[in-house]
């Protein structure tokens, strides 16, 4: 792969997250060495599982490595004191 | 103590949380956590991007995690819930669930003896004080500019005014970050998308003892303005929880007679 050619993959990438169905700006996408590495939180599993799908298709043939995280809907389990 | 004069102690609990882009697909996601909060809350702000696409659906969603909470719930939207162009709409379904929707204006809840204002406003981008766009050159530039600067001067009237309406703690509900401090962890290329120091230039002149944002998923939680007002960043991904909880000091109203009616005895003559 053109190193080139991966930087347009990838905006193309963030663009398609970004518009439309998706409507995902809270993942980063980013080149590490010859692979791309996603991270960031979604809302639910499912979420998560479109992203990776989205990527498989416009990434195919790129090393592909996921650190997603689904966020956590606990409540908190005690309270900051403002002083 | 955020001001002159005690608090005795007395605090407003404060849960927020932003972000929670919620779909069909999520709901009843945060129902069962949100329903712990008259336990631990006076009340709940939701600061912006309830919903993922801002359609009418996805507010009903929202809608639905929020009604007869037992705590009110005060809200800005964001820029996801604009997206549609529906957010008249997404204020309307949420408003008919009983949340306040604040843009440019505020609300003064009555809680446990005081008087808490919350003012609110969406908020916009365009960068910190040193690195931001200026309102020069094309119309669309200047348009863009100009809309981060009504943003903040809503939220500057709706601050405005609360000490002279006696709130005992002023909340400033943003989405966009009015600080870069809770931006830390974001690519610092996209800062001036992430919020403006016109917001924090509002709450500093204004005065605040709190402000509350979200939109900087990869942010981090603390920060605080030049004028020495804490800035949380509640977007949930960064808080990691359903909700962030703060207790915030809260000044008692002072007790002043009811209009109409002869001030009281001096106790001694």
């Amino acid at each position: 792969m053109n190193t080139d050619e991966g930087e347009y993959r990838i905006a193309r990438f963030r663009d398609r997250l970004a518009r439309g169905d998706v409507a995902e700006l809270g993942v980063r996408v980013e080149m590490r060495g010859t692979s791309v590495l996603l991270t960031g939180t979604l809302p639910s599993a499912g979420r998560r599982d479109e992203i990776l799908r989205i990527a498989a298709t416009e990434l195919g043939g790129i090393p592909l490595h996921s650190d997603l995280l689904i966020a956590c809907a606990d409540p908190p389990d005690r309270p900051e004191e403002l002083s | 103590m955020t001001r002159d004069g005690g608090t005795n102690g007395a605090v407003v609990r404060v849960a927020a949380v932003g972000d929670i882009h919620l779909s069909p697909d999520c709901r009843g996601l945060l129902r069962p956590s949100f329903a712990t909060l008259p336990l631990c809350a006076d009340v709940l702000l939701l600061a912006g991007d309830l919903t993922r696409h801002g359609t009418v659906p996805e507010a009903e969603v929202v809608a639905e995690e929020v009604r007869d909470l037992g705590v009110p719930v005060v809200a800005v939207l964001g820029n996801h819930d604009y997206h549609s162009e529906q957010e008249a709409d997404v204020a309307r379904v949420l408003g008919d669930a009983g949340v306040t929707v604040l843009e440019g204006d505020r609300v003064l809840l009555p809680i446990g003896g005081g008087k808490v204002g919350i003012a609110g406003a969406k908020g916009f981008c365009g960068g910190f004080a040193g690195s931001s766009a200026g309102e020069f050159g094309e119309r669309e530039m200047k348009d863009f500019v100009r809309a981060a600067r009504r943003e903040a001067d809503g939220l500057y009237r709706a601050l405005s005014g609360m000490d002279a309406e006696g709130c005992g703690a002023r909340i400033a509900l943003t989405h966009f970050a009015p600080v870069p401090d809770t931006l830390a962890g974001e690519p610092v290329e996209i800062y001036p998308f992430l919020g403006s120091y016109l917001l924090a230039e509002a709450i500093d002149e204004a005065g605040a003892d709190l402000a509350v944002h979200g939109h900087a998923h990869l942010g981090t939680e603390h920060g605080m303005t030049a004028g020495g007002v804490r800035v949380r960043n509640v977007a949930q991904p960064v808080i990691g929880k359903a909700f962030a909880l703060y207790h915030l000091p809260l000044v008692p109203t002072p007790v002043h007679p009811t209009p109409g009616e002869p001030p009281a005895e001096p106790a001694s003559r």
